[in-house]
């Protein structure tokens, strides 16, 4: 008794002496349930009637279960951890790179006042701008990267709560949501395969949150870091969507469609 | 009269009928010009959207060939199994799409060939520089989603090349399974793809991102074709292009209908699918007519050649049968009437029939017969009148006013103060009515139809029988006195002369008693009239005649001239006949 007493002594002090990020553990986990997810764009794209395509048709090679569009979890899928109090922002400003047809990330949970850095990666231009016009960021050209130059660059710091719907003039595939978030500590990006091993976090009491497509999605899961162990994987999986009774087998329909791409992928 | 007449009316009608066949003509090729415009661009703008789709599809399979390679399908697995691609995979995989890449023929060649792994990140890119060695990732757009999920598709996009049009197929592993990556095949939509779909479709294209052509081409047009669509008429869309976006077929549908943004140039927008379906984008086909404007613009219009194809002998032929069958039709109704009732009443006048014959004759022809033999008759059964002896002025010209007559008037005279009118000058009526004077024994009949002359004093002779109408003889020489001409003078005297018995010339001693008589009765009626006459010798009087005789003779080629006394003016004055 007297030896766990010292030991939670010198605990206490060590808390107190050393630098909390000296103590913040590294979360592990696993976002679960994510074949639901389906960037809209991608959705919208493969109906005719939207006229992206004069012609789509599956790869006879690839198999029918294959065949299925599915969310780009490490670009799409944003994870936040929220405190229970409010949250800081970063002093550093948040990239967000700007091509292939989307952002990356596409969706950013932030904390309030946080500023963001958009970079133009593409060799072309990118006019982006947030769709409701209140956030503040307007209608603006990006230029491809220059040496010397930062032309190819914006900051935006979103005014206040809320979700920011962002498109861009010149290709209007790309599509990006910013959300505000006053608990949103920290924002991290599985891979893949849903696993995220980056989330440094200090010990206390936390609600991990997924985001798709700027809304949330799944079941928020509460956890505590505790100052020990440095890595501290979640028992449960952060679920982005319900769970599942039986695997669907939509792919046989995608099979089946051929031009014009009726439904599919 | 009735041909002609109706002749007039079928050239009236055919005139008409021919401006009227050119307005509905106009009417009718304008319309079917602007509808033949109308489904002759719906044909274009169809076939290039069909081009466009099987251009799409022809460059997919061309892919093919590349997303089988070998090195390139395990570069990519390699990729997208790890974090970061190294530098010698890229190398590795742009090795194998450079070669791939050049594999594919000339018809379906890209601007630029990419190979994406399965998170869309760019290993390899074939003729396009840009961020060689650093990530770049290319599956946000939809069709590499989609062909990294399995499918094959095109899309169109704004790059820096400005628009293109994009084919993405799927990299599998061997055996199948997910994709490992993607390959993607750039096209630059600018003139000579414009060009090729031109060539392929036939068509007048043009194509257009943001309101800018970015490449435009014409059907080849023969040499010398001013009406051939030209790549400068393409510049129409400039101010028209704004208007056309905001129709709602366009925005609905995707296609405008026909624009006429000028009268002779028809264009159709069509937006492009892909991506730049919102961005304004897409192509117009356009089609040039002629639309006539009046009827005889027909003319401008047509060309030497199709000048050449009217059948210009037929229409000459038309020409000259119409115009032969007008004369036919004038000569059958003018000219032999004319003719026959000429020929009558040349007989009539010859007094080789006593009446004309309406039976004879036709239409109008047949009234006037009539006419005249009910004219004769009522002038026979006056008992005739005596015609009007020419008048000298009339015949030789104007002649001095002073005095009447000068060559007759005693120069040494003093002009007598104007008499008052002798009581039987009062009486006496305006020439057509005045009777001649009493002709002297032995006169020759002068023309058929003629009465006799009379005396002035001497009382009416009893009218002649209407039956036969027997040529009375004149009661003395130097009476002119037909009474078909009394009343019209000088122009019936020329005409009817020729139809004049011809009359021996007088012997000199006949004229002179003649002319003897003639002074007694000028130098009578002088007095009559309180003229002097003083000093009028025959002498004179005949030196006067003989002058104007020659001149009349001279003039007229007449054989004599007879002289009558009248009065004009309340003078005695003297009218030469001339006498064939």
């Amino acid at each position: 008794m007297k030896l766990s007493r010292r030991r939670a002594i010198l605990l206490g002090v060590l808390a107190v002496a050393v630098p909390s990020g000296v103590l913040a553990a590294t979360v592990k986990g696993k976002v679960v349930n994510t074949s639901e997810l389906l960037n809209p764009v991608w959705n919208e794209a493969k109906d005719p009637g939207s006229h992206r395509y004069t012609f789509r048709e599956p790869s006879p090679s690839v198999p029918a279960d294959a065949r299925i569009l599915r969310g780009h979890l490490s670009k799409e899928v944003c994870i936040v951890a929220l405190t229970e109090g409010k949250a800081e922002p970063l002093k550093k400003p948040i990239r967000v790179v700007v091509e292939g047809g989307r952002t990356s990330p596409v969706t950013l949970v932030v904390a309030e006042k946080q500023e963001i850095l958009f970079e133009n990666h593409d060799p072309w231009d990118h006019a982006i701008y947030e769709v409701s016009e209140k956030g503040g960021l307007t209608r603006g050209t990006m230029t491809p990267e220059k040496a010397g130059s930062d032309s190819h660059k914006r900051t935006w710091t979103p005014p206040g709560p809320g979700v920011y719907e962002i498109r861009d003039e010149i290709s209007p595939g790309l599509r990006s949501w910013v959300v505000v978030e006053p608990r949103a500590h920290r924002a991290l990006f599985p891979n893949r395969k849903g696993d995220f091993d980056k989330l440094e976090l200090d010990p206390g009491n936390y609600t991990l949150v997924a985001y798709y497509s700027g809304k949330q999605v799944g079941e928020p899961l509460p956890f505590e870091v505790k100052p020990a162990p440095a890595e501290q994987p979640l028992k449960d999986p952060l679920k982005a969507g319900p769970d599942k009774k039986a695997p669907e087998k939509k792919d046989e329909k995608d099979e089946k469609k051929t031009d014009q791409g009726k439904g599919g992928g | 009269m009735l041909l002609s007449r109706f002749w007039y009316l079928i050239l009236s009608f055919a005139l008409a009928a021919a401006a009227g066949i050119l307005y509905v003509a106009q009417g009718f090729y304008n319309r079917h010009t602007e509808r033949w415009m109308t489904e002759a661009l719906a044909a274009d703008a169809s076939a290039v959207g069909w081009f466009l789709k099987d251009d799409a599809r022809t460059r997919a399979a061309a892919l093919l060939p590349v997303s089988l390679t070998p090195e390139l399908r395990e570069a990519l697995a390699k990729a997208s199994e790890s974090d970061e691609v190294s530098k010698e995979l890229r190398e590795k995989a742009k090795n194998a799409l450079t070669k791939a890449a050049k594999d594919v023929p000339e018809e379906s060649k890209f601007f630029a060939i990419f190979a994406v792994d399965a998170d869309g990140r760019v290993v390899a890119q074939w003729n396009y520089a840009h961020r060689d060695d650093k990530d770049w990732n290319l599956g946000g757009h939809a069709v590499v989603a989609d062909a990294l999920a399995g499918w094959v598709r095109d899309d169109a996009w704004i790059t820096d090349r400005g628009l293109t049009r994009i084919v993405a197929r799927p990299v599998e592993r061997d055996g199948g399974g997910e994709p490992i990556g993607a390959v993607i095949g750039f096209t630059v939509v600018d003139g000579a793809f414009a060009q090729r779909v031109s060539e392929r479709t036939g068509a007048n294209v043009a194509f257009y991102f943001q309101g800018n052509r970015s490449g435009a081409a014409t059907r080849p047009a023969p040499e010398g074709d001013t009406e051939a669509f030209k790549s400068a008429d393409f510049d129409v869309m400039n101010t028209d292009i704004k208007e056309a976006a905001g129709t709602d077929d366009y925005v609905q549908k995707g296609r405008s209908l026909v624009r006429r943004p000028r009268q002779d140039i028809g264009l159709v927008y069509t937006r492009m699918p892909g991506e730049v379906w919102e961005l304004g984008s897409g192509y117009i086909v356009a089609r040039r007519v002629t639309l006539l404007t009046a009827p005889l613009d027909f003319f401008k219009a047509a060309d030497q050649g199709d000048k050449d194809r009217a059948p210009q002998n037929v229409l000459i032929g038309i020409a000259i049968g119409l115009g032969l069958l007008g004369i036919v039709f004038s000569i059958i109704e003018h000219t032999l009437p004319l003719r026959a009732f000429k020929q009558a009443a040349h007989d009539f006048a010859l007094g080789k029939v006593e009446t004309l014959a309406p039976s004879r004759f036709r239409g109008l022809y047949k009234k006037i017969a009539a006419d005249v033999n009910d004219g004769v008759d009522k002038v026979l059964s006056k008992g005739g009148i005596t015609r009007r002896a020419a008048d000298l002025e009339s015949v030789i010209g104007p002649l001095p006013a002073q005095p009447q007559m000068s060559a007759f008037a005693v120069p040494d005279a003093a002009p007598a103060a104007a008499p008052p009118p002798a009581p039987s000058q009062a009486g006496l009526p305006k020439a057509p009515e005045r009777k001649a004077p009493p002709a002297p024994p032995g006169a020759k009949p002068s023309q058929a139809g003629m009465q006799p002359v009379k005396d002035e004093a001497a009382p009416a002779a009893p009218a002649a029988p209407p039956a036969p109408r027997a040529m009375p003889k004149p009661s003395r020489p130097g009476a002119v006195p037909p009474a078909a001409l009394s009343a019209s003078g000088l122009t019936e005297l020329a005409d009817l002369a020729p139809n004049s018995q011809p009359m021996s010339a007088p012997s000199p001693g006949d004229e002179l008693a003649e002319w003897k008589l003639v002074y007694e009765e000028f130098v009578k009626v002088k007095k009559q009239c309180g003229e002097n006459t003083d000093g009028l010798t025959f002498d004179r009087f005949k030196g006067t005649l003989e002058r104007n005789k020659a001149a009349l003779v001279a003039r007229h080629s007449c054989s004599a001239v007879k002289f009558t006394v009248y009065v004009k003016d309340g003078k005695a004055a003297l009218r030469a006949s001339p006498v064939k």
